[in-house]
């Protein structure tokens, strides 16, 4: 089905061309020992801009609660309503959060707490987006 | 044949708001042919009841719109209708199995023709 | 006029205020409530319905145009001082001869001070932003000595069609982290199941907060419900909302309304002399909040509603044992929880907000809570959190009235992470 094609700009495209390599990075603060995702100009902790990189994460996770959308003010997601949202937590920090439909899982059946692993899906040719199955 | 008309409110029924082009004198001719009518909006129960009331008729359901299946499960009838002016109207009729008319088209009354093809 | 920074009283810790009891509110007064504008209709134009509120409020409070000197405006009723036009539904820029949208879907305090035809204004701000923040930036206006007696309309509008719709497939900037896995209001519901889940509720529990709520507002005459859906809102209308996103149903939506109000505020010196009962402010307090990542959680609603609770309990220098009415923002109406939890108000732990709303919270009852209806008794007006506990403290909230003694009043919104604390007393001490 499309869907909204994320639109990388100069903060995100190492983000968006690491998904394209199967690898998903977030920021990190090399000063504060501080990963940020998404990603910001400057490390929310020390201000600095000068200690951010990007490194990879282990793509594991545990879903931490999930919706489910039956109206969605994004209007080409109309046609998959109802869809699930589940909210994945980064195992090596749990602060760090992504969003996921998780393909396949009943959307009123979510097994919240349950583990997960990082997937790829393209939505458009060329663009990779994190999308997480259960592990 | 039985044909159940279930109407959305607001931007369907002149009586909503926004109003819609469908006039109480519609509906009544709805019911007068024997049509089974009622009203499936985003408006609460309460709210529906009480607008049915106000033009003294008696629906044979209210409904929240993502209710619609209920109704067809609760009423019975050989053919199922629904008519409203958003996307979400269609989709209710449409995941429902029921025929489905925009707010626009419904002015015209296309269940008298329904009727006529028996 | 420029804009005012750093008046916010948000940094910790803020003691407390340094104006409390000598600023005041004095004066109230609404337009009419519809549903939305038509879009020509020149009286019934937010900059018309600012006006009749205006006029209302010096009414109300007994004074002559010639006594402003200072009027604060929200222009646009929204964050980021834009009118709800641009921001929310798309609206065709309006024929010559107007050449603004000043005075229609956007209310400055130069355009009403204009049409209001006040000589003796000397200062202006339009920059107020959701309901809560224009009022504390008023009070803060004169207690700072900048007006004396002041003007503060709150506009807020409604246009045809639906808003904030998302077209077409590309995602850029922001919506590049969300739109992809069509998240949305999706937000709303999956704290709410957070809370559930943590505490063993269910949304069904709602239902007796938000038909409080309709009983409420149904008796206050601004109302959008009062003048437009008289009819009571029960439990069962409730529980038979559909689902926007599971957690958050169509009925925890406020629905957004056109219409003004607008408040006298002033000293507590010239308010003896004015003709309605003074209410005091006491203190107000704000906090703005960003999410550690991509979401915002559980944990942090109750975080940040937790320091704005504080930061008003240490500015206003009262425990929660002394507020008597307490009026959380409530649209979405799954929000309110999270403050009346954090402000503790009748003993309240976190986890027990829905054992709250199934007691007595009626008007008659020991806990009015959003004793004037909130925005889903009122529809997206925001002012009865305001006029609400302005009339009961002055005792002529009508069919309204509290039956407990009402003598300190606290409200506080928009949402946990952009939020202002107000505090209102019958006595300046």
């Amino acid at each position: 089905m499309p869907r909204p094609i994320p639109i990388p700009d100069d903060l995100s495209r190492p983000f968006w061309d690491g998904c394209n390599e199967r690898r998903l990075l977030v920021q990190y603060c090399t000063y504060c020992d501080r990963k940020q995702f998404p990603p910001e100009p400057d490390c929310r902790e020390c201000g600095w801009h000068f200690h951010l990189t990007w490194i990879q994460t282990t793509g594991r996770g545990v879903i931490i609660g999930s919706s489910v959308t039956y109206d969605s003010r994004i209007v080409a997601w109309h046609d998959q309503q109802p869809y699930l949202n589940a909210v994945i937590s980064l195992e090596e920090d749990p602060v760090i959060h992504f969003h996921s439909n998780l393909p396949g899982v009943p959307v009123h059946d979510v097994p919240v707490g349950a583990a997960v692993i990082v997937d790829f899906i393209e939505v458009t040719p060329g663009q990779l987006i994190p999308e997480w199955k259960l592990a | 044949m039985k044909i159940l008309l279930s109407f959305d409110i607001d931007g369907t029924l002149e009586l909503g708001d926004p109003p819609g082009g469908v006039t109480v004198e519609m509906v009544r001719r709805a019911h007068e042919q024997g049509f089974i009518i009622g009203s499936c909006s985003d408006r609460p129960l309460s709210s529906q009841r009480a607008m049915w009331e106000r033009i003294d008729m008696v629906p044979a359901f209210v409904a929240s719109k993502h209710q619609l299946g209920d109704v067809k499960m609760k009423v019975s009838a050989d053919a199922y209708y629904h008519m409203g002016d958003r996307d979400t109207d269609f989709q209710a009729a449409e995941e429902n199995d029921f025929g489905f008319w925009w707010a626009h088209e419904a002015v015209a009354e296309p269940w008298l023709a329904l009727q006529e093809d028996e | 006029m420029a804009r005012e920074i750093g008046w916010e009283r948000n940094v910790d810790p803020v003691g407390i205020w340094e104006h409390r009891g000598k600023v005041a509110l004095v004066g109230r007064g609404h337009s009419t409530t519809d549903r939305r504008w038509d879009g020509v209709s020149m009286d019934k134009t937010l900059g018309a319905y600012a006006m009749v509120a205006a006029q209302a409020a010096m009414e109300d409070a007994g004074i002559s145009p010639d006594e402003v000197d200072g009027v604060i405006t929200s222009a646009g009723g929204q964050p980021g001082h834009r009118s709800f036009g641009e921001q929310w539904a798309p609206r065709p820029y309006f024929d010559p001869p107007y050449d603004t949208e000043d005075g229609l879907t956007f209310v400055t305090a130069e355009w009403l001070s204009r049409q209001l035809g006040l000589r003796n204004v000397k200062y202006l701000n339009s920059h107020g932003e959701t309901f809560w923040n224009l009022m504390g930036l008023a009070f803060q206006a004169v207690g700072d000595g900048r007006c004396e007696v002041c003007l503060v309309p709150y506009p807020n509008g409604n246009l045809e069609g639906r808003y904030h719709q998302a077209e077409g497939l590309s995602a850029p900037g922001a919506a590049q982290w969300s739109s992809p896995w069509g998240w949305g209001l999706s937000g709303q519901g999956f704290v709410f199941d957070q809370y559930c889940r943590k505490y063993g509720s269910n949304h069904d529990r709602m239902a007796p907060f938000v038909v409080q709520e309709r009983k409420n507002g149904l008796l206050w005459p601004h109302s959008y419900y009062a003048l437009h859906e008289p009819e009571p809102f029960t439990e069962e209308d409730y529980v038979n909302g559909r689902w926007i996103a599971k957690g958050l149903s169509i009925f925890d939506c406020d629905r957004p309304v056109q219409a003004a109000a607008c408040y006298v505020v002033t000293t507590a010196e010239r308010a003896r002399d004015m003709r309605q009962k003074p209410v005091y402010v006491l203190d107000h307090t704000e906090g703005m909040f960003q999410p550690r990542s991509l979401v915002q959680t559980l944990e942090e609603s109750e975080e940040w509603s937790d320091i704005l609770a504080k930061r008003a309990y240490a500015g206003s220098g009262l425990r929660p044992g002394d507020i008597d009415l307490f009026s959380p923002y409530d649209g979405f109406a799954i929000n309110a929880q999270y403050f009346l939890e954090a402000f503790g108000w009748r003993g309240v732990k976190r986890g027990e907000a829905h054992d709250f709303y199934a007691g007595d919270i009626s008007l008659h009852g020991p806990n009015p809570l959003n004793s004037g209806g909130g925005n889903m008794g009122t529809g997206r007006m925001r002012t009865a959190f305001v006029t609400d506990p302005m009339e009961q403290l002055q005792g002529r909230a009508g069919d309204r009235q509290v039956k407990v003694d009402a003598n300190v009043a606290v409200t506080i919104g928009v949402l946990p992470g952009n939020a202002c604390t107000l505090v209102f007393s019958t006595s300046p001490d």
